[in-house]
């Protein structure tokens, strides 16, 4: 298995909002608090429109890590990029570093106190006994330890939003664009899975010295 | 015999003075947090990895609609 990844194809998308709600009632969020959210790109332009549903992206160099003054992320040997939440102080670094604005701060208390970090999971959990309670309070439910896929693409009635391993998605994306004719571009990939931090990653070629 | 009074007193006065470090043990750059099973490894559906990535792999074809209705 090479990485979990989403894929939301803005062809596809009609704005339903079914992935938002199916991860909110999936993992009980808390009021404040969207772990994913559709968003609306090139608004009133005619033609122009399109829709796509945004989360957290488990970036390959993921910028949240390397800013975490408690280094509370971790990533799993299948590409997911958690956090545990006993280390988290709620500082708010990981949510400037974000190019996706994945990372939620739910309102602690009075005077805009915030709370611990929380952001998708890609229905993994966190660091507690996988399917235990107490890693459904803390950070949902553990939908990949039951074999199952996370709860937004698997809902999504027009399949606009795919989740699994990068090799199926971009074998079943490839397969529509060659139908269909066009829509070819991704929005987001480039920045989330443009910088590969795996050895043996290709390289560059070096531009030939001129004489 | 006082004066060895007084030292004791003192001693035992300052003891509750020390402090125990109470640093996070933490390299930086590196995960300081609790260590998280593997999904396959724990819970109700405990499972072996291949078997585990074959469940996955079904679930994520079925995404695939030109797949499941032709």
């Amino acid at each position: 298995m090479a990485r979990m990844k989403f894929i939301c194809d803005a062809e596809r998308c009609i704005e339903c909002n079914g992935c938002v709600t199916a991860c909110k009632n999936e993992h009980e969020v808390p009021w404040g608090v969207n772990r994913r959210r559709v968003v609306t790109l090139n608004d009133g332009i005619v033609g122009a429109e399109r829709s796509i549903s945004v989360a957290c992206m488990h970036c390959s160099d993921a910028p949240c890590q390397a800013v975490c003054p408690v280094d509370c992320f971790y990533k799993t040997e299948d590409g997911v990029v958690l956090h545990d939440k006993d280390l988290c102080i709620g500082c708010g670094y990981c949510f400037y570093a974000c190019p996706f604005g994945a990372p939620q701060f739910p309102q602690a208390g009075a005077f805009g106190v915030r709370g611990k970090m929380d952001k998708c999971t890609f229905c993994s959990g966190g660091p507690e006994v996988n399917t235990s309670d107490a890693e459904f309070k803390k950070y949902g439910r553990n939908r990949l330890a039951e074999g199952k896929l996370p709860a937004c693409a698997e809902m999504c009635s027009t399949k606009a939003l795919l989740a699994g391993d990068g090799d199926v998605l971009s074998d079943i994306y490839r397969e529509r664009v060659m139908r269909r004719g066009k829509g070819g571009e991704v929005w987001g990939w480039a920045t989330a899975y443009g910088r590969p931090d795996q050895k043996g990653a290709p390289v560059a070629p070096t531009p030939a010295v001129k004489s | 015999m006082m004066r060895l009074a007084m030292v004791s007193l003192t001693a035992l006065g300052l003891a509750a003075c020390a402090e125990a470090p109470q640093d996070v043990a933490q390299v930086k750059g590196k995960y300081a947090g609790k260590v998280d099973a593997k999904p396959y490894e724990e819970g109700p559906q405990k499972m072996t990895r291949s078997e585990w990535e074959k469940s996955l792999r079904t679930r994520a074809d079925n995404q695939n609609e030109y797949k499941r209705v032709n």
